[in-house]
């Protein structure tokens, strides 16, 4: 009898708790999170990632040491590939790219050359063979975040002389016409914007760990400097290459 | 007397002359025992693993290691704190009664180097010289050398307050018995007396007493073991579930490390931090509360003592009695009349218009030595101080209520001759002129021993005429003596003469030796009889005990028919019930025939009990429902209370004097009166009545029940959150959900939000009428029993549980993670590298903004638990009846307590909200009221328990689920 009063009870629970939790979802929508308070401003991410720490180790002429890195990077970009990007349309250039009336939002191309050297396509090792190891960096999607001003990623060492940076697209910049982002279920195609950094790591700084730390700069509504969150509009990683 | 040199040599020999106090436990051991006691030792355990695991993971250089070593500091404090508090809480009340007991420095009058000196007497050696008069308290065991009408009290060595006279003769080898010793820290009533000190200090025949009190061992109180009995239970539980899932965690591929860390949070969530401290401050609130009624408790844990109590020993003197002589009945006019006893009596209700009433007033005012003391005339008659003996005040106070002044009255008719009371004659003579100026004859007036009073009469006054007193009036008298004496009184016969005016003539010499005036053919006027009566709320009290199921035995050194009349007039024996005796005499058979079964009263003489053996007591109080123990001694106390005690009783003692000690302390709980008790009985009780009276033990009786049900109450309400802490570590560690409430955040339900209302419990008003239960079972009526445990946990904890998980997902829903999302993504969401980590709608979160997101959540569920808390608190104010029966809002109390919960919640997460290391954060307003369904489903629930636990009782509902 006692097993059957908690059968009853325990059952009578578990439908009130499926009901509450039915009703509050159906109160939510499927295209956008009620809030986006917690997310005001995006963080950045690298691609590749490495597995636990942001460090970087390899060995520039042993394939096997960065093979992990190369493949992450390509998987990556399997989705910037131009036969996937077909039903993506070209956006006017620097301007924030409005779609609020449209029902079905369509993504901006983000044309794989841009990455230069980056790419893939001309260095299939992505510059880790030759010592000039790319890495992408990304601002997280943030559904209708609209960065002001001329958002540029910019890298730095904090040792000088180690590492000369280049950006791909030029000078780091990100272009407005990707955002804002209108979640997965309206803005499926949706490709965020890469800024590809490449790293020249000078050859007598071998061996040696090189901290770099990129930032968002340009624009005033993304922060970069929050003391708790080492990741708002910033990120750090190291680099130590072997010969 | 001894050279002050002399003395000084045996001072440093013998030690001073006063009692070594029990020894104490230092402070220091007490506190540590605080410390460790309960469910200190789990947290200390929880403590040095969030050490450890911080140790191991500074090792490895992991990133945030610091709220390892917060957590374990957190605890430690946590136990350091409870433990010096609960140790405060016990000095307190420990410290009321320490000022209490602290003796007033005694001074002795010592001849030394030939000189009378006062000295403090714990200087007196053996050998000194002291001189003793009426008031003082004997300093130390002494033989009388010099004696001058000396009287002691010795009731605080025997029990007997009636003064024994003392002299220098040597009359017995017993020095107990002797005339010639007076014994420490008993009291010289009247005269005066000088006498050598014989022994001193310890080895005086008290202290040997006392230390005999302090061999008798500590049982521990019943409460005590309840709440041992709980701890296990928790810690049973808190321990085996999370040793569970240590093994299921590391079985699972967890790291030792997490699952040590795991292990840690499911102690701390199961153990009821606050509950000990809250414990102590609800006991020490109904002590508080006790002390108003006249209870001053020792020690905290007596208060539930004596709600458990089903035997109480009572003293007769004192305790159920207003320990003074008052006039009970009248006989004149060949007619009984009672006469009102109650202790603050203003007039007499009997009928005075009867002419020998008249005469008889005039006998007791007159023939009477004792006055009021000067200067009392604003104080109630009864109050008021009288020198004189117990008998004489009695008959004093009685003229005063009735016929007013007795003093005016005393003057206008003006002594002329007195013959006082002696117990050779065994009659007390006054001869008075008379308040009417046309009369001069001399009225002589006569009071004494009824029978010899009547050998000395001829006539008898009936209706205010003399009548011959034939052989018929004489029998009537006989029955009237017999039955005022069959109760237990104490008689007096009256008699007077008008004497005539032509033999004895203004100017007559009266001589009182000579005793030149007639003494015999007088005329009888009437009988009064006294005693000490019971005081008025004692029948009362007596039968709430008896409905209460308590067994009330008198023991006292009376006579067997004074405690018997006692005992019937305030109900320990019933009107109804019969002693073997009193059936013997019924059916007109020997005492041997009848059957003892049938009898349930039984009067049990000293005598008797001395050559009784074990079983044969144990018989007695197995057989008979009300007993009466008289002439008794000490030692016999103590066998009582130990027969009562193999009886599996609570056995409750009173008791004044030092050879009660032993008694006192044997009992589960020992009673001393705060007026007529000895310090040694104050300081051998676990509880001090201030007004003496039994009444105020009932009252003890109805608050330690009270506690009981209300610490039930406090308990059940604690434990149930503990579920509501524990399933979200089970449910993190089965299901890899972001972990929905920090260890951290429990601490401050358990010690922040919960303390006010589970001590607000301790306010609720008893729920029907408690002192018409049985006393509670010391084996199966358990504070923490089966149904308490599942009700709390299974049942309401679940709910609550459900509840604050429906918040919980709430808030990570509405911030872009669905349910579906959150399932299995443990490892990733605490990875630090992680930092665009993907919710259900495509944003991506940094590491931070997802333990932002994580500590909303912990604020989301500690205010779900805090919302429903209130429906529990709430619920939790009864057991069995409605909540609409019991008032909402009868105690004021419980909403102070329930503002302050929320009022908390909301300082913590409004207020504190930005401070990182607590891990509140500002919560979104409505999320405060997706836990309040589940509240009023809580409410709604117990209701419904109740309901069914009223309707069907005894039913498999009312056994399963009434607590």
């Amino acid at each position: 009898l006692i097993l059957l009063f908690y059968l009853v009870f325990y059952g009578f629970l578990a439908a009130l708790f499926t009901f509450t939790m039915w009703v509050m979802l159906q109160t939510l929508s499927s295209d956008i999170p009620k809030y986006r308070d917690r997310i005001s401003s995006p963080g950045l991410m690298i691609s590749p990632k490495p597995d636990n720490a942001l460090e970087f180790y390899f060995n520039k002429s042993d394939a096997q040491s960065y093979a992990e890195y190369v493949s992450t990077l390509r998987k990556f970009l399997e989705s910037y590939d131009d036969s996937k990007q077909s039903q993506n349309i070209n956006c006017t250039p620097g301007r924030i790219f409005d779609q609020n009336d449209v029902a079905v939002k369509k993504a901006c191309r983000f044309n794989l050359s841009d990455l230069g050297q980056c790419s893939g396509k001309e260095d299939k090792t992505f510059g880790y063979s030759k010592g000039t190891p790319c890495v992408l960096v990304k601002v997280n999607r943030i559904i209708g975040l609209k960065p002001e001003g001329e958002p540029r990623i910019h890298c730095m060492s904090k040792e000088e002389g180690m590492v000369e940076i280049n950006y791909f697209p030029p000078e780091g910049l990100i272009d407005l016409m990707y955002f804002p982002y209108y979640g997965k279920s309206l803005h499926a195609h949706y490709l965020q914007p890469l800024v590809a950094v490449q790293l020249a790591i000078n050859s007598n700084s071998t061996k040696e760990e090189i901290a770099i730390e990129c930032k968002i700069l340009g624009s005033p509504n993304l922060k970069n400097e929050d003391d708790r969150d080492k990741f708002l509009g910033r990120i750090a990683f190291k680099v130590q290459m072997t010969e | 007397g001894l050279s002050s040199a002399r003395a000084a040599e045996i001072l440093a020999r013998d030690g001073p002359n006063s009692l070594t106090p029990p020894k104490a436990t230092p402070e220091i051991v007490k506190l540590l025992k605080q410390m460790v006691g309960g469910f200190s030792i789990l947290l200390w355990i929880g403590a040095v693993f969030s050490w450890i695991s911080f140790g191991i993971q500074l090792a490895q250089g992991a990133e945030s290691p610091f709220d390892n070593l917060y957590l374990g500091v957190v605890l430690a404090l946590v136990v350091i704190l409870t433990g010096i508090f609960a140790y405060y809480q016990e000095a307190k009340s420990t410290n009321i009664m320490a000022s209490f007991s602290k003796m007033i420095p005694q001074h002795a009058l010592v001849i030394r180097d030939a000189e009378k000196k006062e000295m403090p007497a714990d200087q007196l050696v053996v050998g000194d010289i002291v001189e003793i008069k009426g008031g003082d308290r004997i300093p130390a065991d002494i033989r009388l050398i010099f004696t001058q009408g000396c009287k002691v009290d010795n009731s605080s060595l025997t029990g007997e307050s009636e003064p024994q006279s003392r002299s220098c003769d040597f009359t017995h080898e017993n020095p107990l018995e002797t005339r010639n010793i007076a014994f420490y820290s008993t009291t010289c009533v009247e005269g005066t007396a000088t006498g050598i000190v014989i022994n001193t200090g310890d080895r005086t025949v008290i202290g040997r007493i006392a230390s005999l009190a302090s061999g008798v061992g500590n049982e521990k109180t019943p409460i005590a073991i309840e709440i041992e009995h709980f701890v296990y239970l928790v810690a049973g539980v808190a321990i085996s579930i999370g040793v569970l899932f240590f093994i299921i965690s590391v079985s699972m591929r967890y790291k030792i490390l997490d699952s040590l860390i795991f292990l840690i949070g499911i102690i701390v969530a199961n153990v009821p931090e606050g509950l000990l401290a809250t414990v102590t401050v609800s006991l020490s609130l109904t002590a508080k509360r006790m002390a108003k009624k006249n209870c001053l408790v020792k020690n905290l844990e007596a208060v539930e003592t004596l709600g458990s109590t089903s035997i109480i020993c009572s003293d007769k003197t004192g305790t159920l009695t207003q320990n003074r002589m008052t006039v009970a009945h009248l006989w004149f006019d060949n007619q009984i009349y009672s006469a009102d006893t109650s202790e603050d009596q203003t007039t007499q209700p009997f009928d005075q218009s009867s002419p020998s009433w008249t005469a008889l007033s005039k006998i007791v005012t007159l023939c009477n030595r004792a006055e009021f003391r000067p200067g009392q005339e604003n104080l109630p008659i009864m109050k008021r101080v009288v020198v004189g003996d117990a008998s004489e005040t009695a008959l004093l106070k009685f003229a005063e209520v009735i016929l007013g002044d007795v003093m005016s009255i005393r003057a206008r008719n003006k002594k002329v001759a007195e013959i006082p009371f002696n117990s050779t004659n065994k009659f007390q003579l006054s001869i008075h002129e008379t308040d009417d100026p046309n009369d001069k004859r001399f009225l002589l007036v006569m009071k004494g021993a009824p029978e010899r009073i009547l050998e000395r009469c001829s006539t008898i006054m009936i209706n205010g005429k003399e009548e011959p007193l034939d052989s018929e009036k004489a029998e009537a008298f006989q029955t009237a003596y017999m039955e005022l004496g069959g109760m237990g009184e104490r008689v007096l016969g009256f008699c007077h003469l008008y004497l005539p005016e032509n033999e004895f003539p203004d100017t007559y010499p009266f001589d009182t030796d000579s005793m030149n005036f007639p003494t015999s053919n007088l005329c009888f006027v009437g009988l009064l009889s006294m005693i000490d009566p019971p005081r008025s709320t004692v029948p009362d009290a007596v039968s709430k005990c008896r409905s209460a199921g308590i067994k009330v035995i008198m023991v006292t050194g009376d006579h067997p028919i004074t405690a018997k009349a006692i005992a019937k007039s305030v109900g320990i024996i019933s009107a109804t019930s019969e002693t073997v005796e009193d059936i013997a005499k019924r059916l007109n058979i020997p005492v041997e025939q009848v059957n003892r079964r049938e009898a349930t009263a039984a009067v049990v003489n000293g005598m008797e009990l001395k050559d009784m053996s074990l079983q044969q007591l144990d018989e007695i109080l197995c057989n008979h429902s009300e007993i009466v123990f008289a002439r008794t001694s000490p030692q016999q106390k103590l066998i009582i209370v130990e027969g009562c005690q193999r009886q599996g009783a609570v056995v409750a003692v009173t008791g004044d004097g030092v050879n009660d000690s032993p008694a006192l302390k044997k009992a589960d709980i020992g009673i001393a009166m705060g007026i007529a008790g000895s310090d040694a009985a104050k300081n051998a009780a676990d509880m001090v009545l201030l007004d003496d009276n039994f009444a105020s033990i009932v009252t003890g009786v109805e608050e330690g029940r009270l506690i009981f049900d209300n610490l039930k109450k406090t308990i059940a309400y604690t434990l149930t959150k503990n579920i509501a802490e524990l399933c979200p570590f089970l449910i993190y560690i089965i299901a890899s959900i972001p972990m929905p409430i920090g260890t951290i955040t429990i601490l401050f339900i358990d010690l922040g939000t919960d303390i006010i209302p589970s001590v607000a419990l301790a306010y609720e008003k008893a729920e029907s009428d408690i002192m018409n239960r049985r006393p509670r079972n010391k084996r199966k009526d358990r504070l923490v029993n089966e149904q308490l445990a599942v009700y709390s946990y299974l049942q309401i904890g679940i709910m609550q549980s459900v509840g604050a998980f429906v918040t919980y997902f709430t808030v990570y829903a509405e911030q872009g993670f669905l349910p579906s999302t959150l399932l299995g993504v443990r490892v990733n969401w605490e990875n630090n590298a992680i930092n665009d980590f993907e919710d259900s709608y495509g944003q991506e979160w940094t590491k931070y903004q997802r333990t932002y997101l994580q500590w909303t959540g912990y604020t989301a569920f500690f205010v779900s638990i805090t919302i429903q808390q209130v429906a529990d608190l709430i619920i939790r104010k009864t057991r069995r009846n409605s909540i609409f029966q019991q008032g909402l809002f009868r105690n004021k109390v419980i909403w102070v307590g329930i503002f302050s919960q929320i009022g908390i919640a909301l300082i913590l997460t409004y207020g504190l909200g930005h401070v990182t290391a607590l891990n509140f954060t500002p919560l979104r307003f409505q999320y405060w009221f997706v836990a309040v369904p589940f509240a009023i489903l809580i409410w709604v629930y117990d209701e419904v328990r109740k309901l069914f636990i009223r309707r069907y009782p005894g039913s498999w509902w009312d056994k399963n689920m009434y607590y």
